[in-house]
């Protein structure tokens, strides 16, 4: 008896140990609600977004757990810890603006609370029959918003293996990256308006382009249209015109991240890019995913920073690491395709600039960021083809051909095209993942 | 006696005439209120702003006329046509989206109203004594704010010899403009939080830069801080994505005018543009005349389209007279003018601006603000730049006793101002006016 207890008491150590470490917890034994351990949604992540439903057409905030969200506007008298009990409205909210501005405190306690809240050893809202009824809403009945109102988008191109492929295709090998770009993460204003949630479908624009240099432009449906696989930050607090982030608090500036397609139009783009940038070559639409993953729910993943040398400025050193191991993938499914094909397989790691350092380098001339802006990383792509995040380079200017199997192959995106890009991070028997980033395309107006 | 009444009929008949035909109308005759002739806010002008008062801090939208300000809000009742009669919870808002939303036909009538209610000859609002004291509001007793929520800015490149001059500095005369320039309207997006409304004060933003290409880049504060002499345009009705304007409907797309200074730092702008464009060489601020001068209010000021090498569509181009004055702190006690310009000197219309920015599909919604780019004519001292004006530095500019300019020193104080001429009267924008507060010490 007395060994059979020793042995007990052992495996119950053992397992409150794995317990109590979040990289060995496994779902089963964390909430009452059940989650498969493919799911994104795992009780590790707890992402926001903005969602209806056919009852009720409120956009209202939800947190995903499994195929579940859990209403924050029906269980916000809930959260009464020091920072949110006086603030509960933000949960009463269509956006998550307002979360989002209260800052790096309150959405530590809000997570601690929704951990509380769905743990499989917590009452409250687990054996509340009614309020558990009106809290939990099926996914699959839910309509996804975007998550936030979005008062400026900022598009980063912080990729040294993309920015080296286009720099290669267009210049040559010598001239491949620009004189600034390994000195401040380059990056442009986008185009806010045309931001749209995963689903949305994309129209194929029309533009001027101008194919043949000795011929005069002409004006059409664009013949390059293309995808670029990203991700993106929402910006918690903001500042006051005038007054920088420091790069070593950016962090608390950062809420959370989304999956992004920052689709392109290449014919168009060429044209008019000389010398302001890229403007109707990107402003016809960029999709993201409609999950807001938290920073917390990412950090066990994150790894050590790049080496970056030459070594950038004071005002862009930090040594903290923020450099995270984010599986992505992207697909097409064509007309006719009876299942997707994968086209490429990358990860958020291969960044060369951090988003702190994009954050920091963006306001330090005093430009006021805002809670609910959006900074996206620019094309992800690694060293390997297979995780090239961009038509343009996975089929190498359209010079070879990009297999989606059974036949078919692509250089650039066709009409009825499903671009699916999903993505996560791998924990021991759980996901953290973005849900799907998808968008169809659709044939170019006729006129 | 019969003579006597023949000539004061035909005196009659001459002013009623005077006074139906726009152009000839004096400001006197037209409202109860009184307008000087030097006013930006004639009886012709009747811009719409925002702004709030020391005793009543809720924005609130106001329409200027002489020194005062009619408050919308307290008379949006008025307004009972058959546009507005549902709507008049649009003058109740703290911004002019709603209003800018409602379309062309919605701001004609309001126009009409308007017109009426500070007739000289209509006494709704003139006689009633109550109503009139609490509507009318001195400009000097409001504090101004930005007139819409700005959801995209876009800034245009579109004045031929501001590029040229640009080019020719940059890249020499052969190559001044770039192959895309007389074919589409160039145009980037610009930063939406950081435009401010004229009075707000302009920090001399740090950054990065790389005087020297043979040295590695620094970071300090911008040693080259200029203007952008500017007007830009509020979107009205918004498009769906996916559904351009076209170009022969656009102007009822556009509600109304501003006057715009994009501050620029030269040498951050110079080491970061390449390849996508100006970023935190501009984004630290851009500043807008607090008044949007409706384009009803503009037409009659309208000329010819220039020239274009592609034969565009009709289209339209109003001379605005643009003087822009310099003020520095210290020695000086009267600003100094530096650039006399004009809006007539545009190569694209706003309207062909606005029909390309949505032919991809792209949408822009109610209060969007879409910026001409520095606009500067073909004489020097017509340049809408200090770097155009001092030719990147390599001469100076005269601001009269004794003081000079290449870029802004801290302390300067630079005010736009412009006004469309008429017989007798102005239709004007108010200044857009910035003070460079000089760069944080760390």
């Amino acid at each position: 008896m007395a060994a059979e207890n020793f042995w007990k008491g052992l495996l119950a150590l053992v397992l409150l140990t794995f317990n109590s470490s979040p990289e060995f917890n496994c779902n089963f034994n964390m909430s009452y609600i059940k989650v498969d351990a493919n799911s994104d949604f795992s009780y590790h992540n707890l992402p926001y977004g903005v969602f209806s439903t056919p009852d009720n057409s409120r956009h209202r905030i939800g947190v995903a757990i499994g195929d579940h969200i859990l209403d924050l506007s029906v269980v916000k008298h809930l959260f009464n810890g020091p920072e949110l009990a006086a603030r509960q409205d933000v949960f009463d909210q269509p956006t998550l603006n307002d979360f989002m501005g209260l800052g790096y405190d309150a959405w530590r306690e809000a997570r601690r609370y929704l951990q509380m809240f769905l743990s499989a050893n917590e009452s409250t809202l687990r054996d509340d029959v009614q309020l558990r009824s009106r809290a939990f809403v099926d996914q699959s009945f839910a309509v996804m918003h975007l998550p936030a109102e979005i008062g400026d988008y900022t598009d980063f191109y912080s990729s040294r293996d993309h920015a080296t492929n286009v720099g290669i295709m267009f210049r040559g090998k010598e001239n491949a990256l620009m004189p600034n770009w390994l000195r401040l993460p380059v990056g442009y204003h986008g185009r806010a308006s045309s931001l749209v949630v995963s689903g949305t479908p994309i129209r194929r624009p029309r533009g001027q382009m101008r194919p043949d240099p000795a011929r005069a432009p002409v004006f059409g449906p664009s013949k390059q249209l293309d995808i670029e696989l990203e991700m993106a930050f929402f910006v918690g607090p903001g500042n006051r015109l005038g007054e920088p982030i420091p790069v070593e608090r950016a962090h608390e500036y950062i809420f959370g991240m989304v999956l992004m397609n920052d689709w392109s139009a290449r014919d168009i783009q060429a044209w008019e890019y000389v010398p302001l940038g890229p403007f109707l070559g990107k402003n016809f639409g960029t999709t993201i995913s409609p999950w807001v993953v938290p920073m917390e729910a990412l950090m066990p993943f994150v790894e050590a920073n790049p080496v970056q040398d030459p070594e950038p400025l004071p005002y862009l050193l930090h040594s903290d690491p923020y450099t995270f191991n984010i599986n992505l993938f992207v697909s097409i499914k064509g007309v006719g395709m009876t299942k997707a094909a994968s086209i490429c397989e990358s990860n958020f790691k291969y960044m060369y600039w951090t988003m702190k350092q994009q954050l920091a380098h963006h306001t330090v001339n005093g430009c006021n960021v805002r809670p609910g802006d959006l900074l996206a990383s620019g094309t992800i792509s690694g060293p390997e083809p297979k995780s090239f995040g961009s038509l343009l380079e996975l089929s190498w200017r359209g010079s070879k051909m990009i297999d989606l199997g059974g036949g078919e192959t692509r250089t650039f995106l066709k009409d009825g095209d499903e671009v699916t890009i999903t993505g996560f991070c791998e924990g021991l028997g759980y996901r953290v993942g973005f849900g799907p980033c998808m968008g169809k395309i659709l044939p170019a107006l006729q006129q």
